[in-house]
């Protein structure tokens, strides 16, 4: 009964803030209801015993990308107020597909449960290991290469992040270090014999 | 009784707001990157309920590594926005023409 009064209660705030994500018009706003949003789903997926998933959603998502957003927003000077026309005359095309959609993926998840194939016996009882040992045992056995890759991938975010923003200004005086490394002596220096004076 | 229908049924009206804010504010690039996290997060949730009631952890790390890509996609498509407005001075999709004609 619990579970069931936690389910709804959270479902219905994440259904809330994720419409507030798609209609405040300031982005700060929506930046902040998603934050919202990711923090309740994060609730949800505890019930799911899924904790690590759930602490590690809302310490990435909520500690760092979402900052990140923030940071963005606020650099970025946007003028705040979206454009109200488009807003509007797009809003009936926007629910009429929004629409077609939920009611399709509902009436396929509710006609086909049968085939979902749910060993439902097993369901109640909790793991004997923590759900952070059985994730790190699977994730470093079976899904050891996976995971090399998901790594390099992040080494390739960090690279490309940093190059498409990093800009060279003009009119400082900075080192270049390949000119510095590349120097020959033999046209720098230039020894010349001092005749000793008599 | 929470059933795995429930699960996905959330899944699906959280997916379809997703689609109904990228299709609303097509114009602001920012609102747009949101509305594709929040389309994640609610495949997220599709494989984490799958993965409960199957009693299968294998969900979870889908999870887990859809988490990474989506992390780091976050990143670059900021990057590419900072760049964006360094280059245009707004962020303002109907000004990205430059490769018209």
């Amino acid at each position: 009964m619990i579970k069931e009064i936690i389910f709804y209660t959270f479902s219905s705030v994440l259904i809330c803030s994720s419409l507030a994500v798609i209609l405040f018009r300031n982005p700060v706003y929506s930046a902040v209801s998603l934050i919202l949003s990711f923090i309740t789903s994060g609730f949800l997926w505890l019930l799911l015993q899924a904790e690590f998933l759930a602490i590690v959603l809302i310490l990435v998502y909520v500690g760092a990308v979402m900052v990140l957003f923030l940071f963005v927003i606020m650099m970025l000077n946007i003028n705040n107020e979206r454009d109200k026309s488009s807003f509007n005359s797009l809003a009936p095309f926007a629910l009429f597909i929004g629409l077609i959609i939920a009611a399709e993926l509902i009436t396929l998840i509710w006609i086909n449960s049968s085939q979902f194939n749910i060993n439902s016996l097993s369901i109640q009882e909790p793991d004997q290991v923590s759900n952070t040992l059985a994730l790190g045992k699977e994730l470093f056995t079976n899904y050891i290469l996976s995971f090399e890759i998901a790594g390099f991938i992040l080494l390739l975010a960090i690279i490309i992040s940093i190059s498409l923003t990093l800009r060279t200004r003009k009119n400082v005086k900075t080192q270049i270090a390949s000119e510095q490394i590349s120097v020959d002596p033999s046209t720098r220096i230039k020894l010349v014999d001092l005749k000793e004076r008599e | 009784m929470l059933t795995l229908q429930s699960y996905l049924s959330l899944a699906a009206i959280i997916f379809s707001i997703g689609i109904i804010g990228i299709v609303i504010n097509r114009k602001n690039i920012i609102i747009v990157m949101m509305c594709t996290e929040l389309l994640l997060i609610s495949v997220n949730f599709n494989f984490i309920a799958f993965s409960y009631f199957n009693q299968d952890i294998a969900g979870q790390i889908f999870v887990f590594f859809i988490l990474t890509v989506a992390a780091a996609e976050a990143a670059i498509g900021l990057a590419i926005l900072v760049a964006l407005y360094r280059n245009k001075k707004s962020i303002d999709v109907h000004e990205l023409r430059t490769l018209r004609n």
